[in-house]
């Protein structure tokens, strides 16, 4: 478990305390304004797009071709961007912190 | 020959594009998904500034506004688009989800006493038109008319005519809603700004054009198709029962598989060059979806519906800016349909079928059913 943070595009943040398992799942369990995850997880709409901190990006794990390929069309992805349903969370993560793209 | 009924593209993929012989033309059809995607982000080549050319065969002689926000490019487009979006999130809402469980909850009873039923016309297309009043925020009674318009508002018989009905449909409903606004779509586009003005009447029966005909066979087409899939593999429905978690896998899965929209076309306005085929200055490409999710170069074995499906990264609902607005909507109505069968059927027997298929001079690809007969049985209300 870890305690995680989404900073919302309107600047709000939404801290979760035990966070554990699918980043997208935690998401949209709480509520995190910008997150739709309208795919449910399946890597087919991007709708799941989150900003880490380049520190982070290298334990977060590796991404999968789906991912790479849905990022390289995203608007206003960069080299911080990971679709958060390809994520899992577990205690080596906390104080993460994911700064959550406008939709 | 692929063997896959929804996907007679797998020869022409290994060249990277079809020239297909469609609406009078040739039209290079784009088969690969990462080729695809590449095309669909790349609106200065291939654009959708072309009223009545987007969807192929063109519209000129069935509809006479130009669809928003799907025949327009950016910048204009970004703001057609935000203007309707709003809309297009209701079926996030609980309360619109709970009308939609409802309605098919509603809709599986009246079928499910175990008589040969025609599932397309006695359920995909009353469920599709009842929900589409949902989303347009008007009486459900409205359906009747919708319904009275078939499967396919422009290619099931007289497209000219019907195309003339429903615009003259979509008129009243407007005049209505400029003497006296209420809640509903209408309302909403009357009082909509677009840079610092109102919309042109021709601007709001453009978005209203798409909800009606974009929204139809493609919803029809995939609520039938979910039918017939767990009538013949009833042990999948007991899979989804012990792993609610594959409603969504499915849902994706069937919007792959099927791929309601095969293809859609793109205008270039300059000239370009595709898998060296040349296209001239305001010649057509097409963007074949229903290829692209079927690249085996991304899909293991595409042939196969799998419901436990994951990654998927199709692109059904299209890819990039003009990705399916509608996609909220039709993803509710097909995860509340696998969920209510879940639920609510105790059998699903397959009587008969006809495949609906779509005939061009190039290939023949299936896509769902033309009419689909079942027997539905429903669990008794008590035992629940
Ligand atoms: C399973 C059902 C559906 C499928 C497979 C589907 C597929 C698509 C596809 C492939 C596109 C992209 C077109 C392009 O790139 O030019 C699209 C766009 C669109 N769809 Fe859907 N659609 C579905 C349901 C709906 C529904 C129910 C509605 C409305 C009630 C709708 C409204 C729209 C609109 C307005 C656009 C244009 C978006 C834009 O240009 O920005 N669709 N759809
Ligand atoms: S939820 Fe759709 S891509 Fe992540």
């Amino acid at each position: 478990m870890a305690k995680i943070a989404f900073i919302t595009p309107d600047g709000e943040s939404v801290v979760v305390n035990n966070a554990e398992g699918n980043l997208m799942e935690i998401a949209t369990y709480n509520e995190v304004e910008g997150i739709d995850a309208s795919c449910g997880g399946v890597c087919s709409c991007g709708t799941c797009h989150v900003r880490v901190n380049p520190n982070w990006i290298d334990r977060l794990g590796d991404k999968t071709e789906a991912e790479i390929d849905m990022l390289d069309f995203q608007p206003g992805a960069d080299e911080r961007s990971r679709l958060c349903c390809q994520i899992e969370i577990g205690s080596n993560h906390d104080g993460l912190i994911l700064e959550v793209d406008p939709l | 020959m692929s063997g896959c009924p929804y996907d007679p593209f797998k020869e022409h993929r290994k060249k990277g594009v079809l020239n297909a012989k469609l609406d009078g033309d040739e039209i290079p059809m784009i088969l690969r998904h990462k080729d695809l995607k590449l095309r669909a982000k790349d609106w200065e080549t291939y654009s959708s500034d072309a009223p009545f050319r987007v969807p192929i065969p063109a519209e000129e002689d069935v509809r006479t506004v130009r669809q928003l926000p799907l025949e327009v490019d950016p910048p204009e487009h970004t703001e057609y688009r935000a203007i309707a979006e709003p809309f297009f999130r209701k079926p996030l809402q609980a309360d619109f989800i709970q009308k939609i469980e409802n309605l098919i909850e509603e809709l599986l009873y009246a079928i499910g006493n175990n008589e040969a039923i025609e599932i397309v016309s006695q359920f995909s297309l009353p469920l599709q038109s009842r929900a589409l009043t949902y989303l347009l925020g008007v009486p459900e009674s409205e359906a009747d008319e919708l319904i009275s318009w078939g499967t396919h508002v422009f290619r099931t018989g007289d497209g000219k005519q019907k195309g003339a009905q429903m615009e003259a449909y979509i008129n009243a409903w407007l005049d209505k809603a400029e003497e006296n606004p209420g809640d509903d779509f209408y309302s909403a586009l009357t009082q909509a700004q677009y840079r610092g003005r109102h919309l042109t009447r021709e601007e709001m029966a453009g978005y209203c054009n798409i909800m009606f005909a974009g929204g139809r066979d493609t919803v029809i087409n995939s609520v039938s198709f979910i039918m017939g899939y767990f009538a013949q593999h009833p042990d999948r429905l007991d899979q989804v029962r012990e792993n609610p978690s594959f409603i969504k896998t499915a849902t994706e899965e069937f919007v792959r598989y099927v791929s309601p929209v095969t293809h859609i076309g793109r205008v270039c306005p300059v000239e370009t060059e595709v898998h060296g085929h040349k296209v001239k200055e305001g010649q057509r490409i097409t963007l074949g979806f229903a290829s692209a999710n079927h690249d085996e170069t991304v899909f293991d074995s595409p042939e196969e519906v799998r419901i436990d499906r994951k990654p998927n990264p199709h692109v059904g609902f299209g890819f990039g800016i003009h990705n399916c607005l509608g996609a909220h909507h039709a993803r509710l109505i097909m995860r509340t349909l696998i969920k209510k069968l879940c639920e609510r059927v105790e059998t699903l027997e397959w009587v008969d079928a006809k495949e609906n298929l779509e005939v061009e001079e190039d290939y023949t690809r299936t896509v769902s059913y033309e009419s689909l007969t079942l027997k539905v049985q429903t669990k008794s209300l008590d035992a629940h």
